[in-house]
């Protein structure tokens, strides 16, 4: 990748091999006395450090030959070729159209001519592209990726003529099947699992991830789940509980689902685990687990359709002081997954997903919501086999507005299901390959340190986000969206997005004209060091006056 | 109002009639040469000044007498009042509800307990209550206000009974009426107008003004259009041009709406106007003479419903990276804004004001779009008497996602529209006033300065925003409610809110424990006089200083 944001700002240095950004963190804490509340600014000088190399990426997906497991592949397969294809209103290309990194934009400030500078939101800084992935995977079915594709029912089928000779000879390893954890209804696609005890069996995962590394060659591999949802895993003192009690339930052949040991055969090969469906994969033991070894894990479900306009739509209404009062969304969908769902113990691993993602907005309005209050919140999902992967989702919001009156939005909502979760597990996996490359060292510490094991900026692509131990659930789309644009900023050493555009709101402007002198890194090089402990001086000030 | 916030730093100072706060604005500068982009990040150190003291707030409606009006004076008579009503469900409170001041809420960080701690949006900073609002107004209906809530048909019945002697009476003053502006519907309701020239009708607005001033004892009346939507008025050279142009013309009795004739009468009176419908109220003579006299104007369009979500559904969309093609709105209502609107003139004017709505969000994105490229946006707005107040709006957003893929959303929408829009009012007045006690002094300036006479802050309420020239327009909901919510931290010296929970998301934690050491005014005092100023140099922003080094 070649970076083509440069940043001009001594505080902001470009080494050979990192980018380090002095950056000056802003907190607030609040302390309430009666009925006055005292806050207390603070500021935290960070250093971030981020690599510039872009490795070799591997990804391994649980479900390969799944609906979302060969669209990805196809979709990055074609984008790779350039593929056009012939569809009844014209030519078609190959796009990354729902990706949050390839799609979306960025304002990075003015250009001389006053306009917003709006950028790829990847090229903020140095990240893989998804064109050079290299995909490899599991899947209970032996199906051959081209077969797969055809049977997923998602791709235009001139497209698919021009893909099945590069997806006919992929073909995914044997996985794990416990039927217990998936619908019965799933027993007649697993033709291809492993055998042996659980030991054994996490054993060959691991042998897979090893010699995918090496046959194919990537620096690094990220494995992701994208198979079916299981059912929830009882939490179980001495069997999941920690780590060491898990390690010894999989040599023991206790109550271990799929998922986990696949999650505990990545951690063990060093390699970060994302969970793209309901279930609590990470049970206490595996966190603990990664936390431990120092290796990233993400989940919990794809946030890609009702539930991802439903965190923008709550958001709003609750921003805008108006109170949802009742939230009843209807899905239907005939694809694998939706079969799958059709169990009741699945469904129940979905309904839990979907059920918290309006909480944190709730919590957030004590005027709208007294303690403990919640809108009626209901969800239903049936499997219709005729409309395939095209899911629907059909939701109606009846909120409170003023005076006793009723808002009432009813929506409904069509596309394939597939299409839009794709882009998602490929933002998922280059977001966390970023995350890799940085670390950040607060003033004062000698050492940098990386994120938590626990990466909970992953969250905007998650339904029901998994983050560390009392750290804040944010569901709250345009939050998260500004979390990770805000961290990706601070990398470069950019304070976050402000949205105030003041120059423009005064009587008389107030700004340098436009002001865009190099900065010269010779001979500047002193005075960083002389200014770098005033750099968030604010906070200086304000504590040795005290 | 009292305050109940508190901002322990030594950069932010509360005397008595004021809170000083010091703040650092960050900015970037961004060239291109060739593939690559320089960017070069500054600081601007400002003093925001904000009055601590709320004045008495009178607020002058015209069309007191419709729907809007109406309700909204209704609701915060009921809400004075404490009224409660029976309807069949139970009990039902006075509320604020769709109030972004009143009912909506900001985070102020996080307590002691490590959960958010989330305030009111008006207790940010001191502001009006609307209990404490004074209404009057105008109408070309002669009718008192509580006949006027019956004929609105948007509150409850139990909740009017309790209104109506409070309502009736208040009759509106006689106001403008020119027939060819409006819809020719709205003639039978015109039995209480002004009689002789523009410009005897101007001055009986501004003596109306005045008299209000002196009689209600407000200290700042604004004036706010919620009347009919009026046709486009033709910007001619010479007639609306410029001020002294526009004045003239409403000397000799050329082309002037209405509209624009209430903006010069409030402008000349010192009051701030907002225009709440689509018509192009301010010609650029009208804003010509807000900036000479420095009162505020802000419009156009209340964004209320149908636009307001889409301003939220195509921001998101576009922010995720996914493409929207076509948008297709109806919308049918049964009021008397329906009714105007089903005349072409008025419609026009509503359909231009609609139809820019996702300009913004579209022109961020090349890669989506390319130059020039827009999806197809059609607005369709039909009088359905039977509905009433209870406007439907109907859209249909087609987009295209991955690999000529498709994804549709229908979306059905029922509300009262007066119940919407009459916080939304509320927001208007309350947020202007409050800017009329905020102004700002650049470092290195020796004076301070408002804010610019086209309040855009105001963008976030409505449909079609007016900004200052070469100012960039924003219709991006989430994006506007920031700029309101991070200005008015400012006033505080609170940096914009930046959603990272950095503190949360490494290994190990790295801010101190809960520190909330109460800063010491009087022991500080001296610190103050001596070292803060130094600080003001090379601490406050230091940043700048570092930047000022590179030359």
């Amino acid at each position: 990748m070649t970076e083509n944001i440069r940043i001009n700002n001594p505080n902001v240095k470009y080494t050979d091999t990192h980018i380090e950004a002095q950056y000056c963190y802003h907190t607030t804490a609040v302390r309430r006395d009666g009925d006055t509340l005292t806050v207390t600014p603070s500021v935290s000088e960070l250093e971030f450090r981020t690599e510039r190399h872009v490795p070799r990426l591997g990804v391994m997906l649980v479900g390969w030959g799944g609906n979302n497991g060969t669209t990805v592949t196809a979709a990055v397969l074609a984008n790779r070729l350039g593929l056009t294809w012939r569809t009844k209103t014209g030519e078609q290309k190959a796009n990354y159209y729902g990706s949050l990194f390839q799609s979306s934009t960025v304002c990075l400030g003015e250009g001389p001519d006053g306009k917003e500078v709006n950028i790829p939101f990847r090229d903020l800084l140095p990240m893989m592209h998804p064109n050079d992935i290299v995909f490899d995977g599991w899947d209970i079915s032996s199906m051959d990726l081209g077969s797969a594709m055809e049977r997923a029912e998602v791709l235009d089928w001139s497209l698919q003529e021009k893909l099945r000779p590069h997806m006919s000879h992929l073909r995914p390893r044997a996985s794990i099947y416990i039927p217990e954890f998936i619908a019965a209804n799933q027993a007649g696609r697993a033709d291809n699992v492993l055998k042996g005890t659980m030991a054994e069996q996490v054993e060959q995962i691991r042998a897979d991830i090893q010699d995918f590394r090496h046959s194919s060659g990537v620096d690094k591999v990220i494995v992701l789940w994208t198979a079916n949802t299981e059912r929830f895993c009882d939490l179980t003192a001495g069997v999941n509980d920690t780590a060491k009690n898990l390690l010894a339930a999989i040599q023991s052949g206790g109550e271990v689902s799929p998922s986990t040991l696949f999650a505990v055969a990545s951690i063990l090969e060093g390699c970060a685990y994302i969970n793209g469906s309901p279930q609590n994969t990470f049970v206490p033991g595996a966190i603990e687990l990664a936390v431990e070894r120092n290796v990233f894990i993400a989940g919990d479900d794809f946030k890609s359709g009702q539930t991802k306009i439903k965190s923008v739509l709550v958001d709003f209404l609750i921003s805008a002081g108006i109170k949802p009062t009742s939230i009843v969304s209807y899905n239907h969908l005939g694809n694998n997954d939706g079969m799958n769902l059709s169990a009741p113990q699945q469904f129940r691993s979905k309904e839990i997903s979907k059920s918290n993602v309006v909480d944190d907005m709730v919590n957030s309005n004590p005027i709208l919501y007294h303690n403990g209050e919640k809108p009626d919140h209901c969800v239903v999902i049936k499997y219709v086999p005729y409309v395939g992967d095209s899911k629907r989702a059909m939701d109606e919001y009846t909120s409170e507005i003023m005076m006793g009156g009723t808002n009432t939005i009813a929506m409904h909502n069509t596309c394939e299901d597939s299409l839009l979760a794709s882009p998602i597990i490929l933002d998922l996996v280059l977001l966390t390959e970023l995350c890799q490359r940085v670390c950040v060292r607060p003033q004062g510490s000698e050492t940098f340190q990386s994120f938590h094991s626990v990466l909970a900026i992953l969250s905007f692509m998650c339904k029901a986000p998994l983050v560390p131990p009392g750290a804040p659930l944010v569901n709250a789309y345009f939050r998260q969206r500004a979390c990770i644009e805000n961290i990706m900023r601070a990398c470069l050493g950019l304070p976050p997005q402000n949205h105030m555009h003041l120059e423009h709101k005064l009587q008389r402007g107030f700004l340098p004209r436009h002001d865009n002198r190099i900065y010269d890194n010779v001979t500047l090089i002193a005075d960083i060091h002389t200014n770098l402990t005033n750099i968030c001086s604010n906070d200086t000030v304000g504590r040795t006056s005290i």
